[in-house]
């Protein structure tokens, strides 16, 4: 264990957690399903590539017989239009969720640590450009992009994980522009320049690791607003081509049922909702925890 | 740095940002998409080549790219957006002009009803800091804040329309009311001029629940934001001065603190325009409200690509447009951000 300036040892990551798990209660919730979350996404995608089918049911498997039948214990989560498994359905699109959320949150931390902190630590005028630049992509609406590749690319999981990665990274650029301002004029990054360290080696070394942290808090929470608004990509029918399951596309082909099945999108709404929820619980867990320090 | 010269600063970024979604939608759709004759014409292109080669001529597809740039923003400066096929090739303006006024009227009830219900919540839960009150309405924003507004929208048309019969369960006015002629081009405001009042109460019974829907789901940030600059406020050193004075706690916090509290939801309005521009395009679809949400999406539906790429540009005026306002008025409010 580390001793720290004050010569007490620094909490480990672990004590770190139950010290947020005591204080805000319901990050606990939130931890257990961004767990359930990735945990299915991972195992559903595994099993998918050899072969092994984890789902009750197969998700695309038509069974009229079926079609809208309420939830029982045969078909957790009652059956669509076509009496597709629900349940299997909305387990099977949940890798969708984990890849899209990741993947553009990963590339906006990058992306934005990488130009942000350059543009705080060399000043000046690749400041103001860059700055100017992030500026015009922050102002760019998400949906109107996504549209326009749509239109180019047509639609499909990766074209819509392009176009949010294209306008994404923006605020993380700030932060980090922010955050390495803030650094680059204390004592051991002066003395790294006297010592004739190359600015990407001083970024690389002693910038970025200092901004992780504010970073990664408002990673979590952005996790959730990714996948809201994937959400609605999907619902708009811009995401994953039919017969393959989305939970946006679960709402929108059920939509006409809503006198006669309104279990059909509710159901995956409300799933939405929990993933949405529990990434912001945590988030709001840790940056209290991190405050309270 | 005086009002005026911010306002021009603004305004020039603005012209930026909407020239950056052009010059966007251009390259994807010009030269990446491969064949913009196929995406303005459609099937009709392979059908009559005849008429794809007058198009190629008259939007000078054969000509290098940037000549092929300036004509596209001409013919957009000039509100030329082409023919929509989804629509039997009516032109995309013409939809677009009939649709965009209903979804105004959508953003405009949402925005107040975001406003009015965040800021009445985001009072109580300050004033009732650490109670089971203020629990109860973060778990109320938490659960708006994470529900995409569609679902927000089918949940509201199952109880209250299916469920309870309240309200009806789309459109924008009951079909049986003539609707008022032109004047503003904004039904709403058009009826109200006309005396049209039968009208008008449709209008409103109408919009009500895809407004809700909207509110539902982003006024927890207003909420939010709220609660802790009250929270921070009433810390400072005038409120300490008015209870020496021995004014009651409610005078306090209401005439005195939420004045100052309420700033920082001028900056948030850039955000929640844009939120709520961007929902009206799923509630109109919930809710079947003839706004250009409904329009959009029958045009990804058909592959209608002159009808996406005309209410894209059309959707990117207006979030820059009612952004650039919500930046002029932050900076009449607050005259710190002038400085920056």
């Amino acid at each position: 264990m580390k001793q720290n300036a004050q010569g007490t040892s620094d909490p480990t990551p672990f004590d770190r957690v139950l010290t947020m798990f005591k204080k805000t209660p319901e990050s606990i919730v939130g931890f257990f399903v961004v767990v359930l979350f990735i945990l299915t996404g991972i195992i559903v995608t595994i099993f998918d590539l050899l072969g092994i089918r984890v789902t009750p049911y197969n998700p695309i498997q038509q069974n009229v017989g079926v079609a809208l039948s309420g939830p029982s214990w045969d078909h957790l989560f009652g059956c669509d239009f076509l009496g597709r498994d629900v349940f299997s359905r909305v387990i099977a699109s949940v890798p969708n969720d984990v890849a899209v959320s990741f993947s553009v949150v990963f590339v906006a931390i990058i992306v934005g640590a990488l130009l942000g902190s350059l543009a705080g630590f060399k000043g000046g005028l690749l400041d103001e450009l860059l700055m100017r630049f992030t500026d015009v992509i922050f102002s760019l609406p998400v949906l109107v992009i996504a549209m326009v590749i749509a239109v180019a690319l047509g639609p499909g999981l990766t074209h819509m994980m392009i176009a949010m990665i294209v306008i994404w990274w923006p605020p993380y650029a700030r932060m980090a522009r922010g955050e390495s301002l803030r650094v680059a004029h204390q004592n051991f990054i002066e003395a790294a320049k006297f010592a004739g360290q190359r600015t990407l080696g001083i970024l690389f070394k002693h910038v970025l690791p200092n901004i992780s942290i504010t970073m990664l808090v408002y990673a979590t929470l952005d996790v959730g607003t990714v996948i809201l608004v994937y959400a609605g990509l999907s619902y708009l029918g811009l995401s994953v081509r039919p017969p393959l399951p989305d939970l946006g596309e679960m709402i929108s082909n059920s939509q006409d049922y809503l006198i006669t099945a309104p279990w059909l999108p509710i159901i995956p709404g409300i799933v939405i909702a929990v993933i949405v929820i529990g990434f912001s619980v945590l988030g709001d867990g840790i940056r209290d925890a991190l405050e309270a320090r | 740095m005086n009002i005026a010269t911010y306002i021009l600063r603004r305004g020039i970024f603005a012209i930026f940002v909407l020239l950056s979604v052009m010059t966007i939608t251009f390259v994807l759709s010009h030269s990446l998409g491969g064949d913009p004759i196929y995406s303005w014409l459609g099937k009709a292109a392979g059908l009559h080549p005849q008429l794809a080669a007058a198009y190629a001529a008259k939007y000078h597809l054969n000509d290098p790219v940037y000549v092929q740039y300036y004509y596209y923003l001409v013919n957009l400066s000039q509100g030329n957006l082409g023919y929509s096929p989804s629509r039997n090739f009516v032109p995309v303006a013409q939809v677009i002009s009939q649709t965009l006024p209903y979804t105004l009227q959508i953003a405009f009830f949402a925005i107040m009803m975001t406003l009015i219900v965040g800021i009445l919540l985001g009072v109580t839960s300050a004033r009732y800091n650490h109670t089971s009150i203020d629990n109860g309405i973060r778990a109320a924003y938490m659960a708006g804040y994470g529900s995409p507004p569609f679902f927000v929208g089918l949940v509201l048309l199952i109880i209250f329309t299916y469920h309870f019969g309240l309200l009806p369960s789309g459109g924008a006015f009951d079909p049986n009311l003539t609707p008022p002629t032109w004047i503003t081009g904004i039904p709403m405001i058009d009826s109200l001029l006309e005396g049209n009042f039968q009208y008008f109460g449709s209008a409103i019974i109408h919009v009500i629940l895809p407004s809700l829907a909207l509110a539902i789901c982003f006024f927890g940030i207003v909420t939010r934001v709220l609660r802790s600059s009250m929270l921070e406020v009433m810390h400072a050193n005038y409120i300490r001065t008015a209870r020496a004075k021995g004014l009651d706690e409610g005078t306090i916090f209401y005439k005195h603190g939420l004045r100052h509290a309420l700033i920082p939801i001028v900056s948030l309005s850039s955000l929640i325009v844009t939120w709520i521009i961007t929902g009206t395009i799923f509630v109109e679809n919930i809710f079947s409200y003839p706004g250009m949400g409904r329009y959009v999406v029958q045009a990804l539906n058909g592959q209608d690509y002159p009808g996406i790429l005309g209410t894209t540009i059309v959707y990117a005026i207006v979030i820059v447009a009612s952004n650039l306002a919500a930046d002029i008025l932050y900076a009449v409010v607050d005259p710190q951000v002038r400085l920056g």
